[in-house]
């Protein structure tokens, strides 16, 4: 970076400061210094406080999916009372709700869409990345800017032009319309997972790619198996953005899909039994957990790499 | 000498076209695909805006008609009011969440890791899903009317999503708990780097807690207080998900969920009328415009700290 002064753009904050924290954990605020008077006791109090605040607060953030978990385990007429749990557990909502209610079908269909997605993103994005970090091409400050731009395009206003476009597509006049393909075309690759790769590649020192270029690699070679390589906590952070951001996403599944239930992701799937059948808690619960669960593990694991992605993309609510 | 100086530039030049070359190819797709679904919708938006375009295409061409008509149009109004009031309740109280809980989980306390992951929790799972617990919770008969219940000693039925007087204030609600911890995780980074000394100072000069939150931590947080403001602003004045699962899509009861972009969705998707959803899109997007030009400008530029 520092060899090109006033070509590359800082990162956008706060994704720097995020990088760092996945890259070195974090710094806690200490206990003060020792030695002054007084300042124990206080602190003892501040502590207490602090750690019955805390236990409040989690519970405020725990109760919702806790009660969720438990009335996916109930029977119908026992998911109107307020047992803590259920008398005699059972999956007989998550049986119904993956057999009878097609949950099977759409678990799979967002499996899928994430998977592609994913994938397509990952490559994408870090080979334009790399590009942008290290390869010398007339326009390149242009084309970044490009990309920079597309982040203040919201959904919204390219709602009616992409619809019309997937309806009848320019040249080769196919609907995409109700088809994966259509989904996939318009979610090839982010503005932010490229940035995020391009902020990435900057950062890794020019002797390993010099090492490659001694050897006789190409361009491609490079990227593939040097620079690659190389980028693992980026090409993690941007895995779980785009796979997260795919699962959960409603718009376009529901602008792309709807009417058409052979293809309904997990969200959609939710929204069409939730309106068919307005008070089956018990197997709205259990398509909700089944929602929630593999975002739920994925985030465990990698927890890390969440906050950077998520501070990197900034604008998504 | 000269021949071997002569050679070696041709063979630089070659090889800097083909790294231009390489480079291009490498971008081609990325650009291609912003090009085509980011850039010409743009244009295309504004276009189709002077239009009164149905479902099987150009009728005529209206000039601003579809802009003068939204002046008048009441849902339209209503959805204004209805985004308006949920971005200035919802944008301080995610903000005022988000910073409490940063505070809270930079201590140095024991479980640190589980806090912030707890808080962070809601914002990782989908909206969607979220909001069908949150449905459950809030009907008539479920879990928050129990415990209205049981605190009032009498019974207590209110559908909180079904109720016109509710329903926004609900959604509201849900958000502030689903994306504080996203605030949170801004602040936290924010926080952090705040440099220590600046704590020991402050403690050395006999500054207590509170006081060094609000003289020393609050003023240094400056940028990071923008930066999550611009952000959740964005993201409130485009609410749609959690309206639209509650009401079906309706906006209902009585458009009381009715927010911009639930209203943009239905006049386009159900409606057809493509101009005039085209028009609020371009309304839309001017309104959220200025606050995101402001996040990328200067945040593109400066560090938070």
């Amino acid at each position: 970076m520092a060899d090109e002064p006033g070509h590359d753009l800082p990162p956008a904050p706060p994704v720097a400061a995020a990088q760092q924290l996945a890259a070195e954990g974090e710094v806690a605020i200490g206990a003060p210094p020792a030695g002054i008077p007084g300042q124990e006791r206080s602190e003892r109090v501040r502590r207490v406080i602090v750690y019955v605040l805390l236990f409040f607060v989690s519970l405020l953030f725990f109760i919702p999916f806790f009660w969720s978990v438990t009335t996916s385990l109930k029977t119908l007429p026992e998911s109107v009372g307020f047992d803590l749990l259920p008398d005699n557990p059972s999956i007989r909502a998550y049986r119904s709700a993956l057999s009878a209610y097609d949950f099977d079908r759409y678990f799979l269909n967002s499996v899928f869409l994430a998977s592609v997605v994913t994938l397509s993103t990952l490559f994408l994005a870090s080979l334009g990345g790399y590009a942008f970090a290290r390869l010398r091409f007339p326009g390149r400050e242009v084309l970044f800017f490009l990309v920079l731009a597309t982040l203040m395009i919201p959904n919204e206003l390219r709602l009616v032009p992409v619809f019309q476009m997937l309806i009848d597509f320019p040249v080769a006049h196919v609907n995409l319309l109700g088809t994966y393909q259509g989904y996939f075309v318009i979610n090839l690759v982010t503005a932010t997972s490229l940035f995020l790769m391009r902020q990435y590649f900057l950062t890794i020192p020019k002797d390993y790619e010099e090492a490659a270029k001694l050897d006789g690699a190409g361009y491609f070679k490079t990227y593939w198996r040097v620079m690659l390589p190389l980028a693992g906590p980026a090409l993690a952070a941007v895995t779980i953005l785009t796979f997260q951001g795919t699962w959960n996403d409603f718009f376009w599944p529901l602008i792309i899909f709807l009417g058409d239930e052979t293809k309904y992701t997990l969200p959609l799937g939710i929204f069409q039994f939730r309106t068919q059948f307005y008070t089956q808690w018990p197997e709205l619960m259990a398509a909700s957990v089944i929602a929630i669960v593999p975002i739920a593990l994925i985030y465990v694991f990698f927890q890390r790499y969440f906050v950077a992605g998520v501070t990197a993309a900034g604008v998504k609510g | 000498m000269a021949t071997v100086a002569k050679t070696r530039r041709a063979t630089l030049g070659r090889e800097s076209v083909r790294e231009a070359l390489v480079g291009y190819a490498f971008v081609a797709l990325p650009i291609a695909s912003f090009l085509i679904f980011f850039m010409y919708p743009l244009a295309n938006a504004f276009y189709i805006s002077y239009f009164d375009w149905g479902a099987l295409g150009k009728i005529e061409s209206v000039g601003l008609r579809n802009y003068r008509d939204l002046l008048d149009d009441f849902l339209f109004g209503k959805a204004l009011k209805n985004t308006l009031r949920y971005a200035l309740i919802v944008v301080p109280a995610q903000m005022a969440l988000g910073l409490g809980l940063a505070v809270i989980v930079n201590q140095a306390l024991r479980f640190r890791t589980f806090f912030r992951a707890a808080f962070y929790f809601p914002a990782v799972a989908g909206s969607i899903a979220i909001t069908a617990v949150a449905a459950y919770i809030l009907s008539a008969d479920g879990l928050l009317n129990a415990g209205i219940s049981g605190v009032r000693g009498s019974e207590y039925n209110h559908p909180w999503f079904g109720s016109s007087d509710t329903a926004l204030e609900s959604i509201m609600a849900l958000n502030v708990w689903t994306t504080s911890g996203t605030m949170m995780l801004f602040y936290l980074a924010s926080l952090q780097s705040i440099p220590t000394d600046v704590y020991e100072a402050a403690a050395i000069d006999g500054a207590g807690p509170w006081r060094t939150f609000w003289k020393v931590t609050f003023p240094l947080l400056k940028p990071g207080h923008f930066f999550v403001a611009v952000v959740s602003v964005i993201g409130a004045l485009q609410v749609f998900d959690q309206a639209f699962f509650v009401s079906a899509g309706s906006g209902g009861p009585n458009y009381s969920t009715m927010t911009i972009v639930l209203y943009l969705y239905n006049t386009a998707i159900e409606g057809f009328r493509f101009g005039y959803a085209s028009a609020l899109g371009i309304v839309l997007f001017a309104i959220i415009v200025v606050p995101t030009l402001i996040l990328r400008l200067l945040f593109g530029r400066a560090e938070v700290s």
